[in-house]
């Protein structure tokens, strides 16, 4: 297996604050891998490090080989490294399957003229869309309310559509951002199998994550973040078995490591 | 030199008081006051009418001018933006509103003071004179009265049980609801004290260089600049946004002087290259 | 609605607007009227670029620096070179899209409040500007700038000499309602293709149309620039008419209109700022007969419509139709 993305000694200050500090580790081709660590550890700045969303103090963010820190959100995206949101983030004035059919401009052949003009190129393209669209939504079991205002989905049905709009652009790698956050346990094995699915369709996965049985049961290797510092770095097994990791959250009361 | 700087210090002390006004309706409510402006105008007229024309003390007539011009804001808010702000799908909408206002408020003016420019009689005379500097009494007076006020209203703020509350609303507005704020009724009297601040504002430079109803909306454009280039929504942004602005002007008229005019495109270029390298003024937070 | 209602309200609109309104004008001799609706339309082509802006989530008060922008380049161009008006007018709309371009660049970044603000200083420094710039002639303004002579395709007229016409007025009228029309069908376009699908998905959140490789900056720029040239015809288009043109005459009260004009209307309707127009501008004629109470009353309705229908008048369709 490859290294996809390569995470190099990433660092991210805020001000005097250190959030992220000297963080190195790889993506590799095909694999499920999750970031986890106590509240406050940096993890979703690593998240957003990654994604490209900002911009780090020093170090990289290579994407086969190739630097991708310091560009544009949208063109990370083209080269194939998507991000999701938190549930909330969706287009919330448009349908279900409007808002995966927005997210396909990855795949859009015409130009914005194209589009205005309604050429025949733009016409494949939205046929295509729709068609891709459907069959998104029918992965993700979302087909029976695809017509429903996007602002109306419960939560679970919310981080499922997130997901469809990470699809929908074809990515080579998904980064998802808490994907099990505010689950029960029934949405939770439900939101397994999705990110499961996802893998098998040939996308890597990258995940930052609060849900530390889930995170055992899904992930390849784990990367454990604690004060902004790569603390462990391994299988499940191995990371479980980790005094440092088990120090850390032991530190932490309120957070369960779940074993 | 040291004349311009004074000049620019006392600018600035009005200005910044102007300002705050401004900023404290938008961090509470996140209402772009169109009206600001008017309640100015207001204010200076009430001033006007209760010292120059009633002959009642200075002090007195201010604060005729912020208590009226409070009431006034509180009823804004009550009747006016707080439904708009709850039945409303966008809240943009609240710029209507405001802008709405702001004709409503020139209209009221404009029928019961006119169009004439008012002036009163000076506070005090006699005019301060050193070396290097050269200033009215009535300017010292009225810079340090406004000085005066900046602090009371920091103070106020940070300690006061309504001031904290309202720092609270402005940090975050679901989190101050959770913690037990109430929050319609902290909406309300901070509406009326941005109201205030801009009614005393209008008192206090009255006595300098009097007031006619023409001046709102240029005053509110002044107010949005001072506001941006410090950050909207902070208080100590709309006090470093006055005073640059105050010192900006001070200093643009007497190099420019000869071209009017000039220092204000000069200011408004330069604001906008500001603003593109800042989007969030000085000490603004993303938030808008 | 269907395509063959659609054609049909539209049919209806040119019919009432291109025959019924210069009857009625000419049976009432209300010759007055042509000016009158002559600004509402074009006016109403400023206010769609304003619209436009709302569009992708900007609050614009600064379609003004663009309408005397458009204005003066037309006048300068027909005064100082002689080039004729039906070529200084997609002159003047071009040039304020490349102006738009180099200004929208970096504002466009601000958002919320600070656009806002930022736009409104705009219309205030192109004010200052056209005060200073010695091609504007400064606060005396250009003026008795010749009407639009005639002008020809294939040999056939198009548009007559208006120095030669007994009636300018109603051509004036009829060339704007027409230029309106087709400006609105150009937007109503625009919303309805994909394009405007991804202007909504800027207005719904620009980080997660990022996330999908929307080129955000680029499609924020090239709507400004649609917005500006909107405001650039129209401004063009007035300076014709009215054959003058001063710093004042396009100021930040009528970028606070035309922001008015969306919201009265309605931002979720492409068409909301024709309403919000006419019925801006009219209200405001009906209410000169009032006098000193005419501001007063004007901004007493304002107030009492934001209460009532806080979403614009056009909510008031959607509402019928969500209760039936």
């Amino acid at each position: 297996m490859d290294d996809l993305l390569q995470i190099s000694r990433l660092t991210k200050q805020f001000g005097g604050l250190v959030a992220v500090s000297d963080v190195s580790f790889s993506v590799r081709e095909g694999e499920i891998l999750s970031i986890i660590g106590p509240n406050g550890a940096g993890k979703s700045t690593l998240f957003k490090l990654a994604s490209s969303f900002l911009r780090p103090t020093a170090g990289e963010v290579r994407f086969r080989g190739e630097r991708i820190s310091g560009l544009a959100p949208h063109v990370v995206a083209r080269r194939g490294v998507v991000r999701t949101f938190q549930e909330t983030t969706i287009f919330k004035g448009m349908t279900v399957r409007e808002n995966v059919i927005i997210a396909h401009q990855l795949r859009a052949n015409a130009s914005l003229l194209g589009y205005y003009f309604a050429s025949s190129v733009a016409r494949r393209d939205e046929a295509e869309f729709g068609r891709s669209a459907d069959e998104i939504l029918a992965f993700l079991g979302l087909d029976g309310i695809r017509n429903d205002p996007a602002v109306t989905l419960p939560h679970g049905h919310l981080r499922a559509l997130g997901i469809a709009i990470g699809l929908a652009t074809n990515p080579t790698v998904l980064l998802l951002d808490e994907p099990f956050a505010g689950m029960n346990h029934d949405e939770t094995m439900r939101a397994v199998e999705i990110v499961l699915g996802v893998r098998r369709r040939g996308v890597t996965v990258l995940l930052v994550e609060h849900d530390m049985p889930a995170v055992m049961q899904i992930s390849d290797r784990i990367v454990v973040l604690n004060f902004g510092e790569k603390i462990a770095e391994g299988t499940p097994a191995e990371i479980q078995q980790n005094q440092k990791v088990i120090e850390a959250y032991l530190g932490v009361e309120d957070e369960s490591i779940g074993i | 030199m040291a004349q311009v700087i004074a000049n620019g210090v006392y600018l600035g002390a009005q200005y910044a008081l102007i300002a705050l006004g401004l900023t404290l309706i938008f961090a509470l409510m996140n209402v772009l006051n169109f009206a600001h402006g008017q309640m100015y105008v207001l204010g200076g007229f009430i001033t006007y009418t209760a010292y120059g024309q009633l002959g009642l003390p200075f002090i007195v007539a201010l604060l005729a001018s912020g208590v009226t011009l409070g009431v006034i804001g509180a009823l804004i808010e009550k009747l006016l933006f707080r439904t708009v702000i709850r039945r409303s799908v966008r809240e943009e909408s609240t710029m209507l509103l405001a802008a709405a206002v702001a004709y409503f408020l020139d209209a009221v003016i404009l029928l019961l003071f006119g169009e004439k420019q008012r002036g009163v009689p000076k506070i005090v005379n006699g005019v301060f004179v050193s070396d290097a500097l050269i200033m009215p009494y009535d300017r010292l007076l009225i810079g340090a009265l406004a000085v005066l006020f900046i602090g009371a209203f920091m103070l106020f703020m940070q300690f006061s049980k309504p001031g904290r509350a309202m720092r609270a609303l402005a940090q975050d507005r679901v989190a101050a609801q959770l913690m037990g704020v109430r929050v319609d009724r902290y909406s309300m009297i901070g509406f009326a004290l941005g109201a205030m601040l801009a009614g005393v504002v209008g008192g206090l430079l009255v006595a300098i260089t009097g007031v006619n109803s023409g001046i709102g909306g240029p005053i509110s454009i002044k107010a949005f600049l001072m506001v941006m280039i410090g950050g909207a929504g902070v208080v100590g942004g709309a006090i470093a946004g006055g005073f640059i602005l105050g010192m900006i002007e001070s200093v643009g008229l007497s190099v420019l002087h000869a071209y009017g005019d000039i220092t204000y495109l000069v200011i408004f270029a330069a604001l906008m290259v500001f603003l593109s390298i800042r989007p969030n003024g000085l000490m603004g937070k993303p938030w808008g | 609605m269907s395509s063959t209602s659609k054609l049909f309200s539209a049919l209806a609109f040119l019919l009432v607007t291109l025959v019924a309104v210069p009857w009625l004008i000419t049976v009432t001799r209300r010759l007055d009227l042509y000016y009158t609706l002559t600004s509402v339309a074009l006016l109403a082509i400023a206010s769609g670029g304003v619209w436009l802006t709302f569009y992708i989530g900007r609050i614009n008060i600064g379609q003004a620096a663009f309408a005397l922008m458009g204005g003066y380049v037309s006048a300068i161009l027909v005064v100082t070179y002689g080039v004729p008006f039906w070529l200084t007018l997609p002159l003047a709309g071009l040039f304020c899209a490349v102006a738009s371009i180099l200004i929208g660049l970096p504002i466009l970044r601000l958002r919320g409040v600070y656009f806002a603000m930022v736009t409104l200083v705009l219309t205030e420094v192109a004010r200052l500007l056209a005060l200073a710039l010695p091609v504007t002639n400064g606060a005396k303004g250009l003026v008795n700038i010749p009407l639009p002579g005639s002008t020809t395709l294939f040999g056939v007229t198009l548009i007559p000499d208006f120095a030669t016409l007994a009636n300018p007025r109603l051509t004036f009228y009829l060339i704007s309602v027409v230029l309106m029309v087709i400006c609105y069908a150009g937007l109503y376009r625009l919303v309805h293709s994909r394009v405007g699908r991804l202007c909504l998905s800027l207005q719904q959140n620009e980080e997660l149309a990022s996330s999908i490789g929307v080129n955000v900056a680029y499609l924020r720029v090239v709507i400004y620039a649609v917005s500006s040239l909107l405001g650039g015809l129209g401004g063009a288009m007035f300076v014709a008419i009215s054959q003058s043109i001063y710093p004042s005459s396009f100021t930040i009260t009528d970028s606070i209109n035309f922001m008015l004009n969306c919201f009265l209307g309605g931002l979720g309707y492409v068409f909301g700022p024709i309403l919000g127009t006419f019925l801006l501008y009219f209200g405001w004629d009906l209410l000169f007969q009032t006098g000193r109470l005419q501001l007063l009353i004007f901004s007493s309705v304002l107030i009492a419509l934001m209460l009532i229908l806080p979403n614009g008048l056009l909510s008031l369709r959607l509402f019928r139709r969500s209760k039936g």
